[in-house]
């Protein structure tokens, strides 16, 4: 029996039901693609999300703001950058987190009870039913709110949820944790579904795209690459540029290019950095080689040992609080209260950086080589 | 070491397994498998991507190559024997935690001795199941002594086998205490009404009941109750001995202690502005007191290869003994971990690395030389590198 389509279904595009609901209504892709009020909207989706950061004013046509959504998803993945993928998945996210704090308050949403959004719901939506609780003290009191009460999570939940989010509020060290529950308020649980949308939206990003459907998308496609040219976004974690560092890793390839001696713990974290962001031994090598006194034949052999060449283990750099125990972290910046790892820092610089002049540290040898590189979005 | 040594202890390690029934992990067939074989020079390679069903059947992989040292993954694959971990399909990982002497702060490297570094580390594995079971929760647990210079817990709860690293070092930071701040430890609740102009706006108060906070608490309860067994003076003067508080606050202090001691121990730290700074100077210790410095890259590594529970040793010819939890206190790996078939004989040992050896719930002066001894010794030292095995008469 169909459903129908629904404004909770146009509201939420990502949820099981709303899917269900696309798939009863039997409309093809390719009919979606070839809708001009969809891809239209399906557009202004992705475009926003690069002008503005959001996913842009929803569309009255419970229809066509429904069926926008699996045609976003496409452009996106047609235009196939992780930079986007990313920014994309994160505005609906914010979105929805936005709609679930506005909707879970309201008493009705429109009319029939089968549309109205309860946040148990939206836990067995996203399989946390089980996961999340009511400590029995929930919304009783202001108080509660501010002990970060009322909800408890399981612990792996939790950190499936929040261990990729930013702010020392979200790290484990800094929650409650009794018994393999982490205490939370509802706005903690509101954001950490906001998550959970997010990695269902970007989840089996991009997809392959058929040829018919890829035709009617075309323009769509080229206005976004446009935009996205214009923003500057294209530049991924594996270009080098020394320039943006975190200033603890600027410090610390200072001392080891004018030939200080270097602590292990100090000497692997610039080293596992620098491996993390895309570097190959040589590299490393040869930047590390500015100063006369330098053992290559150990730089190399510690080097291959970190980035797993010659040990089973690829190793991470450590994170900012790693960093602060051990002394390393130097010259904070205003960036710094915004992340919680170095690599953190170096992704959210090279993505603010206004770039032209910038150009991978290996790219420099020659000037004109280097350009070219560049503009390549190497 | 020599040929007649390595061959020596090739062979007791070959009777070792002949006798021993070494269980396998969970889920054994889905693991990769790797062993360092008995070989002569310093270029020991680890054969590893090995899959069991490439190994043959088990007990008779461990007689017939006997190996030095026997690892399996903690990652469960698709097809454990592919030679990248790409092509090998990842499931899932146990969560493993390594304690090694090595890497604790409380050792004094080259000053304690190998039973000293074990006892601390064995402290350290007390506080860190501590954040396992009461903070996380986790019930599937198997605690192994390391056979060298530590313990190893792994983790298999069903829960934990899908988290990334991220997650992972989510985990490493809390059971190290990494990051903590003092703001998370305590929560802020205001307080009804305006009582009189000294009584405290808010009520701010750590949860007795578990996790960091609680820890953190019972720190100050310790140290105040110290105080308070101590002479006024002897008081004032520890209390004065930390920076910023002067005679006022170590007053306030004593006093507060004295006057309201059931609502500190209730949590409440908000009982005078001195308290609260006494409470927040304490904190910073306690990731030092009850912290467990577990050796991060080995935690949030998902496809590390870990030592088999109740395989040898081969850098001391003790077993990697898996520790039932109630045995726990009394375990002793020095004693305890001692194969059974090194008991009770002796043989002829060339020691070239003389000193003290406390094994075997004794301790050995040895003296530099050929001499006879009890064999788990002379297996030690061997397996050490600090003697040679010597022809018997
Ligand atoms: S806060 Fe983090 S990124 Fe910034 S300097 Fe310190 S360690 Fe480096």
């Amino acid at each position: 029996m169909a459903t129908g389509l629904r404004p909770l279904h146009a509201r939420y595009p990502y949820f099981e039901r709303s899917r269900e609901a696309v798939r009863e209504a039997d409309v093809s892709l390719v009919a979606a693609a070839r809708d001009e009020a969809v891809a239209e909207r399906a557009l202004a989706r992705v475009e926003t999300v690069l002008t503005e950061g959001t996913v842009g004013e929803p569309e009255r046509g419970t229809r066509t703001e429904l069926l926008s959504y699996p045609i976003a998803r496409v452009l996106v993945s047609l235009v196939d950058q992780p930079v986007l993928v990313h920014r994309y998945a994160r505005a609906e996210a914010e979105a929805a987190r936005e709609r679930f704090v506005a909707d879970l308050g309201r008493r009705e949403l429109k009319s029939a009870p089968g549309n109205r959004l309860t946040l148990e719901g939206l836990l067995e939506e996203f399989d946390l039913d089980g996961a999340v609780r009511g400590t029995g003290r929930a919304e009783t009191s202001e108080a509660d709110t501010e002990r970060g009460d009322g909800y408890e999570m399981g612990v792996s939940s939790y950190l499936s949820l929040a261990a990729d989010r930013r702010g020392e509020e979200w790290r484990l060290v800094n929650r409650r944790l009794a018994k393999g529950w982490v205490a939370l308020s509802r706005e903690d649980v509101l954001a950490l579904l906001g998550e959970a949308v997010r990695q269902r939206v970007a989840s089996g990003l991009p997809l392959s795209v058929p040829a018919e459907i890829e035709a009617p998308l075309e323009e769509a496609v080229a206005t976004i690459e446009e935009r996205l040219a214009e923003t500057n976004l294209i530049r991924d974690i594996d270009t080098v540029v020394p320039e943006l560092f975190p200033p603890c890793m600027k410090y610390l390839l200072d001392q080891v290019q004018k030939g200080e001696h270097l602590e292990h713990h100090s000497r692997f974290a610039i080293t596992a950095f620098l491996s993390n962001i895309g570097m190959e031994t040589d590299d490393i090598v040869e930047l590390y080689m500015v100063n006369p006194g330098f053992g290559e034949e150990i730089t190399r052999y510690q080097t291959d040992h970190i980035r797993g060449v010659s040990s089973p283990t690829e190793y991470s750099t450590p994170a900012c609080a790693t960093m602060q125990s051990y002394g390393d972290c130097v010259n904070m910046d205003d960036r710094c209260e915004r992340i919680s790892h170095p690599m953190g820092y170096y992704e959210d610089a090279l993505e603010d950086a206004d770039d032209a002049d910038l150009t991978d540290w290996r790219a420099r040898e020659s000037e004109a080589e280097a350009k070219t590189e560049a503009e390549a979005g190497e | 070491m020599d040929e007649r040594t390595r061959a020596y202890l090739r062979g007791r390690f070959r009777d070792y397994y002949r006798r021993s029934d070494v269980s396998l992990p969970p889920d054994a067939e889905a693991r990769e498998w790797g062993y360092i074989p008995w070989t002569a020079g310093p270029g020991t390679t680890m054969a590893r991507h090995n899959a069991l069903l490439d190994l043959g059947d088990f007990a008779d992989f461990l007689t017939r190559e006997r190996p030095q040292h026997v690892y399996f993954s903690v990652g469960r694959y698709d097809d454990p024997g592919a030679d990248s971990m790409a092509e090998k399909g990842w499931r899932g990982s146990d969560l493993v935690f390594d304690l090694d002497a090595d890497h604790l702060p409380s050792v004094a490297l080259g000053e304690d001795s190998y039973a000293t570094m074990l006892r601390k580390c064995k402290d350290a594995l007390g506080r860190l199941l501590s954040f396992l079971e009461d903070d996380f929760g986790f019930c599937d647990l198997e605690t192994v002594f390391s056979g060298g210079r530590g313990y190893h817990v792994h983790v298999r709860d069903p829960g934990v086998r899908g988290l990334d690293r991220a997650g992972r070092r989510e985990i490493v930071d809390y059971v190290r205490g990494t990051g903590l701040q003092f703001e998370a430890l305590v929560s802020g609740e205001a307080v009804a009404g305006t009582a009189g102009r000294k009584s405290p706006a808010r009520k701010r108060t750590f949860d007795t009941t578990g996790g960091w906070s609680a820890r953190a608490h019972r720190h100050l309860l310790d140290f105040v109750d110290d105080l308070l067994v101590m002479e006024e003076g002897e008081a004032l003067e520890r209390l004065r001995s930390f920076e910023g508080i002067g005679e006022g606050r170590s007053e306030a202090i004593l006093r507060g202690a004295r006057e309201n001691y059931a609502e500190l121990e209730a949590g409440n730290v908000d009982i005078h502005p001195a308290v609260f700074g006494l409470a927040r100077r304490l904190a910073g210790e306690v990731v030092e007191i009850d912290g467990a410095p577990i050796d991060e890259p080995v935690t949030t590594d998902t496809n590390r290869l870990i030592r088999l529970p109740e395989s040898l040793h081969g850098g001391s010819g003790l077993a990697v003994r898996r520790i039932a939890r109630d045995e726990l206190d009394g375990f002793d790996p020095l004693v305890d971990a001692i194969p059974e078939t090194f008991r009770g004989q002796e043989i002829a040992i060339d020691v070239t690395d003389p000193g003290l050896v406390e094994l075997g719930g004794d301790s050995f002066i040895i003296e530099a030389g050929k001499q006879v001894v009890l064999e788990y010794l002379g297996v030690f030292l061997m397996a050490r590198g600090r003697a040679e095995k010597e022809r018997e008469r």
